[in-house]
């Protein structure tokens, strides 16, 4: 079975969770050496995997909501307090929210800077807005707020993970993890 | 049919082949210098705004022709705020240096039909090197329109010094196209 059910994961839940996740902590990374590094030609290559990476995410978030969507979402153990239930919630969507938007803003600064580029070298970007350089530096900013506010919610994320395994002692980490399939 | 396209060739060729070596200047209005780059595989283009051509030619009788071509090199334009500032430094054109580029002929060859080419030295980044340019020649009522496109390496004039000589990011090749409208001088 590789749709989710009312207390599990399928694997394409699970494939599009770890794969995103990996790309998001290398995609960080790989922003803030470029943001930092010296103008140079290892700056503008680190912004090219960096681009690249960003739109590579934004198209599996698109299809992993959709996913989402197209298949039930196994439910919170009962149990939680109330404000634990809206805080998961709030965070999921959060996290969400924050997968389309710093892809969005990065692809908003990228065109704004008229910065010709083709993803991982293959796909040709399209411009979503105007040449424009304070566009693009107002823009940098958000995208840059933005990350912080990510960071947080990541930490939020791991953080309740670890104590839903540790503390409650529930499955909500352990059904996440690849290879535990529910018992028929 | 073929005393009738004979008929059309001549017309549109007497008015032509009655010019002799004349003198031509660019028309800035309709004349265009572009430089395409590449940055990760793909193009970078840019344009330098000012120039000026000036030729000494006739398309059927090419020898004895001269081309003279005087390019502000410090009117470059790649469209991208961060860049034009970057091209400006010793790295790149070194404006304070080199802000003029020239390229001479005095070669100019018929290669087939209204193909020609101008074999002549390109002087930038005060560097000088023998340079091929190949070019379509379209005379009209009022002028003429000369066009064509060529590949320069970048490192044969020292354009992006240092780590930028590197071809992976930034492209070895740079691509030159031209646009050139002329009128009759005097």
């Amino acid at each position: 079975m590789l749709r989710n059910d009312a207390d599990s994961w399928g694997a394409p839940a699970k494939l599009f969770h770890w794969v995103i996740a990996a790309l998001i902590l290398a995609q960080i990374a790989l922003g803030l050496m470029a943001a930092s590094w010296r103008l140079s030609p290892t700056k503008l290559e680190l912004f090219f995997w960096h681009k690249s990476t960003g739109m590579l995410i934004l198209a599996l978030v698109a299809l992993r909501l959709l996913w989402r969507l197209a298949n039930p979402t196994p439910a919170l153990p009962s149990g939680m307090a109330a404000w634990e239930r809206a805080a998961a919630r709030l965070s999921h969507l959060l996290l969400y929210v924050l997968m389309i938007a710093l892809p969005v803003t990065g692809w908003i600064v990228n065109s704004a800077s008229n910065v010709p580029f083709r993803i991982f070298w293959l796909i040709p970007l399209p411009a979503i807005v105007a040449p424009d350089k304070p566009t693009a530096e107002l823009v940098a900013l958000v995208h840059g707020g933005l990350v912080a506010v990510l960071a947080l919610v990541l930490v939020a994320h791991i953080g309740a993970a670890l104590r839903h395994h540790f503390v409650k002692r529930n499955a909500v980490l352990v059904r996440m993890l690849p290879g535990t399939r529910r018992r028929p | 049919m073929k005393e009738i396209a004979a008929l059309l060739v001549l017309c549109g060729l007497i008015p032509i082949g009655a010019v002799r070596a004349a003198d031509w200047k660019m028309d800035p209005a309709g004349s265009k210098l572009e430089f395409i780059a590449t940055f990760e595989k793909t193009a970078a283009p840019g344009v330098f705004k000012e120039f000026d051509a000036r030729l000494r030619f006739d398309p059927d009788k090419p020898a004895g022709s001269s081309l003279d071509v005087t390019i502000k090199v410090t009117s470059a334009d790649m469209n991208i705020a961060d860049v034009n500032k970057e091209i400006r430094g010793k790295d790149w054109f070194d404006y304070a240096a080199f802000p003029q580029a020239e390229f001479r002929s005095t070669d100019l060859r018929r290669s087939e039909g209204n193909h020609y080419v101008a074999h002549g030295t390109l002087l930038l980044k005060g560097v000088k090197q023998p340079v091929e340019v190949p070019f379509t020649w379209t005379g009209s009522a009022d002028g003429a329109v000369m066009e064509g496109e060529l590949l320069l390496s970048r490192g044969a004039f020292g354009i992006g010094a240092g780590e930028w000589a590197a071809s992976d990011v930034i492209g070895a090749d740079v691509k030159v196209k031209f646009k050139v409208k002329l009128r009759k001088a005097g």
